[in-house]
């Protein structure tokens, strides 16, 4: 009994470290006019971050980025249901919804996943509109100050030209 | 003349010229002369490892070895720009979401 116990209280941890499957979030888009999908990890990321230059160099601990964009002709053509699997993923230990931020039918929520010395472990943000829905997560080690220089970092406004060439993933899933 | 003396009379023997054996000696040393020139300037031309065969399978050797890593670079290359501009198109995703999010609680806060 003890040690089944203890099996499982190591079970808990591994279970929550388990990494979330982004194919998950592609049923979002099935009927998108327009998406920007973006995966970035292992060796693609460390290159990426490597050729960002040495102001940027707090991005390179990073150990995925992944973005799901999908726009929508008319309101009601994705299912929030969709993004339950997501959700669930961010309720687990690791995670702490710190920004909810609720409107008459719009939900913005920031996760972060916090790591002791102001250390971040991952940062998530879900932002779902009628005609839109933006998942960003981003996994790896941030400094919390990282989170809050990010628009001053000189990364460009670059306008999201939604169509299906712009589906910009780097591992296809 | 019958025919035993007209045989006779071909086929009698007669000496050679005095300088018979001396124009034949100049002769062959001539033709020596001649051949070893030859095979001399072919060496000079084309040493052993120098045939066109051979230059062209050196050429080929070097082209392979050469052109793959040029091309492998080349492409590490593009895909390293490709996946910055995505990170940096990620990050700029996120700036904005950030910045909306920001706005929200501002708006919520005046309505508040």
């Amino acid at each position: 009994m003890k040690t089944a116990l203890i099996l499982f209280a190591a079970a808990i941890p591994a279970f929550a470290q388990q990494n979330f499957d982004f194919k998950s979030l592609d049923k979002l888009g099935a009927n998108a006019t327009g998406s920007t999908n973006i995966t970035l990890e292992g060796d693609t990321l460390k290159l990426a971050t490597s050729f960002l230059g040495d102001d940027n160099s707090s991005f390179r601990n990073l150990t995925g980025v992944y973005v799901r964009s999908f726009e929508f002709a008319k309101a009601g053509q994705y299912k929030e249901a969709d993004l339950a699997p997501l959700r669930a993923y961010l309720k687990t230990l690791q995670w702490t919804k710190v920004v909810d931020v609720k409107e008459t039918d719009e939900t913005s929520e920031i996760y972060l996943h916090a790591l002791p010395n102001n250390k971040l472990g991952g940062l998530a943000i879900v932002s779902a509109e009628p005609k839109e829905v933006t998942v960003v997560f981003i996994a790896g080690t941030l400094n919390i100050s990282d989170v809050g220089k990010l628009s001053g970092l000189g990364i460009p406004d670059i306008k999201l030209e939604h169509g299906g060439a712009k589906s910009n993933d780097s591992k296809k899933d | 003349m019958n025919l035993d003396d007209e045989l006779k009379a071909a086929l009698r023997r007669e000496p050679a010229p005095a300088d018979f054996a001396a124009k034949v000696l100049a002769k062959t040393t001539l033709a020596k002369t001649t051949l070893a020139k030859t095979r001399g300037s072919q060496a000079r031309v084309l040493p052993f490892w120098r045939p066109p065969v051979t230059l062209a399978i050196a050429a080929a050797l070097t082209l392979a070895a050469l052109v793959p890593p040029a091309v492998y670079r080349y492409r590490e290359q593009r895909r390293a720009l490709e996946a910055r501009d995505q990170l940096i198109a990620a990050l700029s995703i996120t700036k904005v979401q950030l910045q909306h999010v920001r706005e929200r609680i501002q708006n919520t806060r005046h309505k508040i």
